[in-house]
């Protein structure tokens, strides 16, 4: 089982640089993670979380700034590091004509340290699938693979690159189950999504990335709060009611439209929805269906960035 | 050494499964040098495979006499005596396949008090039906060859030349299975270069990095596995020639084994070189067959070198198969020479130590 390491510290990157061309993947990211922890890396595709992650891994080397994980500097001792730590790479390719059983036995005996093959086959769900070929799982079958095989060194410290795109709810849902029961087991996690759910479901604390730069940092209320002390009142969006009329609304005091529903920003909500209500009634519009909110992570990034994390 | 060594065996027994799992890599590396084996095998043993040579006897000494009989004993070989004129009339109008001449001089050439160079017998063949001229090169070689190895011993020499040549089976298959053999070391280096692109591609060697398992492992397995696939197919071609077509490995077999192995990993140490310069599966299988099929072509495997126009052959000299096929015809069927042996395996090492460093330089992982 993982043990706690008594500095506290898991991760410490500090100032770290990474660039191809002129492009600056990474510009100067700093953070720390503690043990037990699970921290997100949250940002739009381009956003500099893949090349952290692997930088962390001992994959590439950071042209300046220095990270240590687990006590080990990444760019001096690749090998110790890699004997410790846990990967889930985003391209998550294996070869294809190897069954799950023998990919696992495969990838443990590259680890001095190393867990049965059959408990880890159990822990993922993949009794079934056991004897399958990797080439003939289903993408959700194929991530809890590739989980497997970042536990097979029973690593304390275990980095996922956003380990459920492309995967159904149902496949995405049992997912998150996986990495709750490794953050019950003691593990600490660092993984990278565009998805504001999961970020908000599974991390204690987040990052906003965009362009290489960390935005934001803290838990999901902290950021939260940080950037509004309003709640949002959202309905699908109704021809007859413009934005001028909902502006003039008793409380309201901004108006903005994510995909088919229209979001009114509230610092006071009973007074907004008694007025609405009251507004759509003289329209004739009786079914309006009301639902307050805090915002979310995903408004943060709206807020930080001036676009959805999906773009 | 624990850095080398972990993995190494679960890795290669991978490598091993992933490969016979793979239908076309199967296939080129097992059906397709078998097909040709039996292919050229039967076309040049197959029915009236005899050739029929004419005999000038200018010298007319018992040595000549002898020399004739050891030609007489080759079963694919219809001796017919004549002089010069007539046998190159009779060649010209296609009734002979090739003319021996054995010019005045040979009784005392052959003593073994001899000094000086060596005595020439002439050999007339036709270029332009290759496969007469290539066999009929080929056996005269052999049944020259044979005598002058019984020569360098004691004498009598002739008296020994006889008992040299039933030792040698000689047949068109004596060449082209060595050939072959070359031909399908050097597809199995070269063809590497599409399951390593392939898995680059897919981040799979990327997955691996993120494993202590050292780069040197995964290369070490990698040639592991090829060695291990030469030897099944030196068994599967070379168990052909002898039974199906009575091909006689005469050689050292160390010499062989060493040369089989040199070959293997030269090329593919090659196969290393098309994945550092190639991006995408695709552009590797272009980039293997744009190597492979000059290699196969301009290698003196189907014919011998000396049947390519001239400008060619410079081309040739330059080519590593040129020099494995070469080498593998000598230590295996006692094949005339194109390069001495150390001169074939100088050649490789070359190939071998260019091809490592520019793939040491730019190979990439991911």
């Amino acid at each position: 089982m993982a043990s706690a390491v008594d500095t506290g510290s898991v991760v410490e990157v500090v100032d770290l640089h990474k660039s191809y061309g002129s492009v600056r993947a990474v510009d100067g990211v700093t953070f720390e993670m503690a043990a037990g922890e699970v921290f997100g890396l949250l940002g739009p595709n381009g956003a500099g979380k893949t090349t952290t992650i692997e930088m962390l891994e001992g994959l590439l080397k950071p042209d300046s700034g220095t990270a240590s994980v687990l006590g080990i500097d990444v760019t001096r001792h690749p090998g110790a590091l890699k004997e410790r730590i846990g990967v889930q790479l985003q391209t998550a390719s294996l070869y294809p004509n190897l069954s799950v059983i023998e990919l696992i036995d495969l990838f443990g005996s590259f680890y001095a340290k190393r867990r049965p093959s059959g408990e880890l086959i159990r822990e993922l769900g993949l009794e079934e699938r056991a004897t399958a070929l990797s080439g003939e799982l289903s993408g959700g079958q194929r991530q809890r693979l590739s989980i497997a095989l970042a536990l097979v060194n029973d690593p304390e410290l275990i980095f996922l690159d956003e380990p459920t795109t492309g995967l159904d709810p149902q496949g995405r849902r049992s997912l998150w189950d996986q990495i709750q029961q490794m953050r019950d087991q003691g593990r600490t996690i660092l993984l990278t999504t565009h998805y504001m759910e999961e970020a908000e479901r599974l991390c204690d604390r987040v990052a906003i990335m965009d362009h290489g730069q960390i935005l934001e940092m803290g838990t999901v209320n902290e950021l939260v709060t940080r950037h509004f002390r309003e709640r949002t009142v959202r309905f699908a969006t109704r021809e007859g009611l413009t934005d001028e009329m909902l502006a003039g609304v008793r409380g309201v005091q901004r108006v903005a439209h994510e995909s088919d529903e229209t979001v009114l920003y509230t610092s006071e909500v009973p007074q907004t929805v008694g007025a609405l209500l009251k507004l759509g009634d003289e329209l004739g519009m009786h079914d309006l269906d009301l639902a307050v909110r805090r915002p979310t992570l995903e408004d943060v990034f709206i807020e930080l960035t001036g676009r959805a994390l999906r773009d | 050494m624990r850095r080398l060594t972990a993995g190494l065996l679960p890795l290669t027994v991978a490598n091993i499964k992933s490969f016979y799992r793979d239908r076309a890599s199967l296939f080129w590396t097992f059906a397709f040098p078998i097909i040709f084996v039996v292919l050229f095998g039967s076309i040049f043993s197959g029915g009236g495979g005899a050739f029929n040579v004419g005999w000038v006897d200018e010298d007319r000494s018992p040595a000549a006499q002898q020399l004739r009989g050891a030609f007489a004993e080759v079963s694919i070989l219809v001796l017919t005596d004549s002089d010069r004129a007539v046998a190159l009339e009779e060649m010209r109008d296609g009734t002979l396949d090739a003319v021996v001449v054995v010019p005045a001089g040979l009784g005392e050439a052959i003593m073994p008090s001899r000094t000086g160079p060596p005595f020439q017998l002439t050999l007339y063949t036709d270029p332009s039906r290759a496969t007469a001229s290539t066999t009929v090169t080929q056996i005269v070689s052999q049944v020259v060859n044979g005598i002058n190895l019984s020569l360098a011993g004691v004498p009598p020499a002739l008296a020994i030349a006889g008992e040299a040549l039933q030792t040698q089976n000689i047949s068109a298959a004596a060449y082209f299975v060595p050939s072959i053999l070359a031909m399908a070391l050097m597809q199995l280096g070269v063809f590497a270069a599409i399951p390593l692109v392939a898995q680059r591609e897919k981040g799979i060697l990327k997955r691996l990095n993120a494993t202590p398992l050292a780069r040197s492992t995964l290369v070490a397995s990698n040639v592991l596995m090829r060695l291990l696939i030469a030897i099944m197919q030196t068994v599967i071609i070379v168990g052909i020639g002898v039974v199906a077509f009575g091909v006689t490995v005469i050689g050292s077999l160390l010499a062989v084994a060493g040369f089989i192995v040199l070959g293997a990993v030269t090329f593919l140490a090659l196969g290393y070189v098309i994945a550092s310069y190639a991006r995408t599966e695709e552009s590797a299988n272009a980039l293997t067959s744009v190597v492979q099929f000059p290699l196969m072509f301009l290698s003196g495997i189907f014919f011998p070198i000396d049947f390519m126009p001239d400008w060619l052959q410079p081309v040739a000299a330059v080519m590593p198969l040129t020099y494995l096929g070469d080498a593998l015809r000598q230590t295996m069927v006692g094949g005339a020479a194109y390069a001495p042996l150390p001169v074939d395996a100088l050649v490789l090492g070359i190939w071998l130590a260019v091809c490592f460093l520019l793939s040491a330089r730019f190979f990439r992982w991911q």
